[in-house]
């Protein structure tokens, strides 16, 4: 849903800024696109994220999951999330998508100091966020995410801890910790270049990750990827169907699918795909990508090994017909030896040193 | 032609003060070649050698003059090398000619250079016309130049020449002067043959083409003849002089400048400064002395990528054709791989040969920091001649140490006396003593002339110096120095180790005192550039077992992509491949991994 009301200052991903009027042709290219690429596929999850979909009207969420509900076989139990932004919603809205079938609410809080959320370019209050956190909670979502971000230029561990401490308290089902990272597009990188912003200390940042490890686990949250942590049962089932490399089906602008051995990407311009999909033939998409044997295996092992619980050989084998113990054991034992992997007989997981060198591990592990 | 209508001469300048224009302008006033068919500067005819406004191979080209006084002289025109780092070719030219004419710059006056090569011509009794050229220039100063001729070198006002080579205003008179006021050659054509190799060139089809000033005899087609300093014999191919382009004639006598094609393969045998003579061994005395170049300067040659060090091989073999005093010797580095250690004339050399190695090989080089030759006397009594600072012994092994010295010339206005006195005495420079050139009265804001002259060891000279000289005289001071022997010298080899390995490639000799200083300064440039590694890295400096500095690289702590989704999968792929592909670019000391422009960042510190 590439709409914003303003574009956040550290934000490089596809959205459009002054360009609300458009929903409703973007909604019916949506639907277009989805019409065309349905095959009665069953689904387990659907997640409404890019951008700010909590822009859309409610019905227009209602009248989507409908039209899904019917061109795909829906499980009993599917996930269905939205994220959303504390600045945008009430207790009237959330009330309304909770009736059409949303049952998981991510809201993007990303710090709860003012001052922080100012820097960044938010455009709600840290007040404004808890009252989204209550506006979810009396709308009868039970399935709540907050997203956060360290790592902020400035901010000390102990504010760090504060705006964690606040989040807890909230008491959330599930939390996404991400350490900023800026694109050279972003006026947030450019004011540090500038020097009209603090250099980002990358040992201060391991820091606050890893106070966030100690803490959380404090708290009963379990952490299963790299940067998200859940109460028990309330790992987010879409995202883990990235992680574990099987197939989704993206819609809308900019949005990427993985079906069949190949990756697929839509225009990230919003013109070109509501003009595409207002036509009555479906486009190609912008990328294709063919991913073969070798890089799927490499790619299956990466996003496995960002799951904590790492993965297991045995399950790639019976998937792959191959052992990657053997294939990789040059690179395992390596980083095994550094201190960034250990095994556990056929089972290969990051340690807590590893996590946040994860890179050093999954370079190895590509093809060439 | 008589021998009485034959001029030979040299121009002799300090580097840019004209003397390529100079010779253009004679080659076209001559009507030896039409302007069109000049270009720009026809005596330099390599594209760097224009680039950098100096003449590095010598050549000859033969002019006819029809002087005033009705009579046509055969003018025979020497080109020079421009640069100290030839001081030893442009004697081997300055004994092929009679005359030189001297240009200086009106807008410069007297450079280093130019006093350089003007005691030279004089110590080879050459008789000097002395021109001021650049007239032209809105900044020139011929009256405060003339002056400074007059009572630093020695000539009269009336005997100086006052032109603009690049507009030809003032140049006609000087073709008048050179026949009036150079002597023809002596020499006798009947007398067993003499000549002097002053250039030699590989040609592929003629082999060796030598050019020579013949002194006594004549040589024609077909003799054979022999080289005096290693018997080495061949038969003439060929013989002629240039016009400038290569003129085939029949024979050159007594007093004749020109060229004789070989058939040898290699310049090696055919050396400047060497005598040819007859088979017949009439002749027992050669010319003047011949001395082999000898390379004072060294540096490491390798290749960026390890596989083109075969084309770096042919390369090197290929410029040894056509420079002598390049010496070249195979070596090898744990982290630079296969390469050479070559021996150079001195720092432009030393440039010139890596920018053709660049420009017309196309190769992507790595030149380690350039030093020179110690000769170590061992306590066991054996004596090494060490080039490459690796091969430095240990502390305890050495009984003495000598090093190269030079003695340098400095001119430069007198404001920055104080700012270059400080430099050179930072370089080890011994002061010798300060001259005041000329008496003029205008001084300008800078203040008046000054040569210092000082000895220091060559070793200090290679780095920085140079560049420190220009910056600190706001590029006014000029310099050139010549090599005086082999001094005794206090010198250790400081080692880096990087996670307690040792890097070949950075050991560098310098004196005790300065051990720390700049072994610091190494550590703390290694651990700027070094990234952090999965572990500890300690960098270290030492001499012998004694570490002078240390700095610990702490172990990298973050590297981790925290969004990762369905729609960055392919971006964050991406983003490792590049990752991986800058790691196999990196070159690795043990197990720590070094960016290549680290290594060159931490070699280019002098």
């Amino acid at each position: 849903m590439p709409f914003c009301r303003r574009k956040c200052l550290y934000c490089s991903f596809v959205s459009y800024d002054n360009r609300e009027a458009d929903i409703p042709l973007y909604l019916s290219a949506l639907k277009k696109e989805l019409i065309g690429r349905a095959g009665g596929e069953c689904i387990r999850s659907i997640y409404l994220g890019g951008g700010t979909p909590s822009l859309l009207p409610a019905e227009g969420i209602g009248d989507l999951l409908s039209l899904i509900s019917t061109l795909f076989i829906m499980d009993e139990a599917a996930e269905i999330t939205i994220e959303a932004n504390p600045g945008t919603i009430d207790e009237a809205y959330l009330t309304a998508i909770r009736k059409s079938g949303v049952n998981r609410l991510s809201l993007g809080v990303q710090s709860l100091y003012d001052r922080e959320l100012a820097m960044l370019g938010r455009i709600h209050t840290a007040a404004e966020a808890s009252d989204a956190v209550r506006f979810a909670r009396g709308s009868g979502f039970d399935n709540l995410s907050l997203d956060l971000i360290y790592g902020l230029p400035g901010q000390t561990l102990t504010d760090w801890q504060h705006s964690l401490e606040n989040a807890l308290a909230m008491g959330p089902e599930h939390l996404s910790l991400y350490a900023l990272t800026l694109e050279e597009d972003t006026p947030m990188w450019t004011a540090i270049e500038e020097g009209s912003l603090p250099e980002i200390d990358p040992d201060l940042s391991a820091d606050q990750y890893e106070l966030a490890e100690d803490l959380l686990t404090a708290h009963d949250y379990s952490h299963y990827e790299i940067s998200n942590w859940a109460r028990q049962g309330r790992e987010c089932r879409h995202n883990l169907t990235y992680w574990r490399n099987l197939p989704y089906l993206g819609v809308g602008a900019a949005a990427h699918s993985c079906i069949d051995g190949h990756r697929l990407a839509n225009s990230n311009s919003l013109d070109k795909y509501i003009a595409d999909f207002s036509g009555k033939t479906s486009p190609l998409p912008e990328l294709d990508e063919e991913i073969s044997p070798e890089l799927e295996l490499a790619e299956t092992s990466i996003l496995g090994l960002r799951l904590c619980k790492g993965v297991n050989a045995d399950d790639i084998k019976s998937r792959f017909g191959i052992d990657i113990l053997e294939h990789y054991r040059r690179q395992v034992e390596e980083m095994v030896d550094a201190g960034l992997l250990e095994q556990t007989d056929r089972h290969i997981r990051l340690t807590r040193r590893g996590r946040l060198l994860s890179n050093e591990v999954f370079w190895r592990f590509l093809p060439g | 032609m008589e021998q009485a209508l034959t001029r030979n001469f040299c121009i002799i300048a300090h580097i840019d003060h004209g003397k390529s224009t100079l010779a253009d302008r004679l080659i076209e006033l001559t009507g030896t070649l039409r302007p069109d068919e000049i270009g720009e500067q026809v005596m330099d005819s390599m594209e760097l050698e224009r680039e950098r406004g100096i003449t590095i191979k010598a050549k000859a080209v033969r002019l006819h003059y029809e002087a005033n006084n009705g009579q046509t002289y055969r003018l025979n025109l020497v080109d020079t090398p421009g640069h100290v780092d030839f001081s030893y070719e442009v004697s081997r030219t300055l004994v092929a000619c009679e005359g030189a004419v001297l240009v200086i710059d009106a807008t410069q006056g007297i450079q280093a250079q130019t006093l350089a090569n003007t005691y030279l011509a004089m110590e080879h009794n050459l008789e000097v016309i002395p021109v001021i050229n650049k007239i032209d220039l809105p900044g020139s100063e011929p009256e405060r130049v003339l002056e400074e001729i007059v009572s630093v070198l020695g000539y009269q006002a009336p005997d100086i020449l006052l032109m603009s080579a690049k507009t030809g205003q003032g140049v006609p008179p000087l073709l008048e002067e050179i026949v009036r006021r150079i002597p023809p050659p002596k020499g006798d054509a009947g007398r067993p043959l003499r000549a002097l190799i002053f250039d030699s060139r590989y040609d592929a089809y003629k082999g060796v083409i030598a050019y020579l000033r013949v002194t006594d005899g004549r040589i024609s087609k077909g003799d054979r003849l022999r080289l005096m300093s290693n018997n080495t014999e061949m038969e003439v191919l060929e013989v002629g002089y240039f016009a400038p382009q290569p003129c085939p004639a029949t024979e050159l006598t007594a007093g004749d400048v020109g060229y004789i094609a070989t058939g040898l393969k290699s310049v090696v045998e055919c050396r400047v400064g060497d005598t040819v003579t007859t088979l017949n061994g009439d002749v027992t005395e050669p010319l003047i002395g011949y001395r082999p170049p000898k390379p004072m300067v060294f540096a490491g040659i390798y290749t960026t990528q390890a596989e083109d060090y075969k084309y770096l091989r042919e390369a090197i073999e290929k410029l040894n054709l056509n420079d002598a005093s390049l010496t070249y010797e195979p070596e090898s580095s744990p982290i630079l791989g296969y390469g050479f250690r070559c021996g150079f004339l001195g720092l432009l050399h030393l440039d010139i040969v890596r920018e053709r190695l660049k420009r017309e090989f196309s190769l992507s080089l790595v030149v380690t920091a350039p030093g020179v030759t110690f000769v170590i006397t061992k306590t066991s009594g054996e004596q090494l001649t060490i080039t490459n600072p690796a091969d430095f012994p240990e502390p305890t092994e050495i009984e003495k140490t000598e090093e190269p010295w030079v003695k340098i010339s400095i001119i430069t206005p007198s404001s920055f006396i104080g700012a270059l006195m400080e430099l050179l005495s930072e370089s080890e420079g011994i002061y010798k003593y300060t001259e005041y050139l000329g008496q003029h009265q205008a001084v300008g804001e800078l203040g008046q002339r000054v040569r210092l002259e000082y000895e220091m060891p060559l070793r200090c000279m290679l780095t920085v110096f140079y560049d420190q000289m220009k910056s600190r005289s706001r590029g006014y001071a000029s310099l050139d120095y010549e090599f005086t022997g082999f001094r005794e010298a206090k010198l250790v080899k400081l080692d880096v180790l990087v996670n307690e390995v040792p890097v070949d490639a950075f050991s560098r000799i310098i004196p005790p005192e300065k051990a720390q200083e700049v072994g610091r300064a190494l550590v703390a440039k290694l651990r700027e550039v070094i990234p952090r590694q999965l572990f500890k890295v300690p960098i270290q400096a030492a001499v012998g077992s004694r570490i002078v500095a240390r700095q610990n690289i702490s172990a990298k702590r973050k590297d981790v992509l925290a969004k990762c989704y369905g729609g960055d999968v392919t971006r964050k792929r991406k983003l490792l491949e590049k990752q991986k592909e800058g790691k196999k670019k990196m070159k690795s000391i043990g197990r720590v991994e070094v960016p290549k422009e680290a290594f060159l960042d931490v070699l280019k510190l002098g």
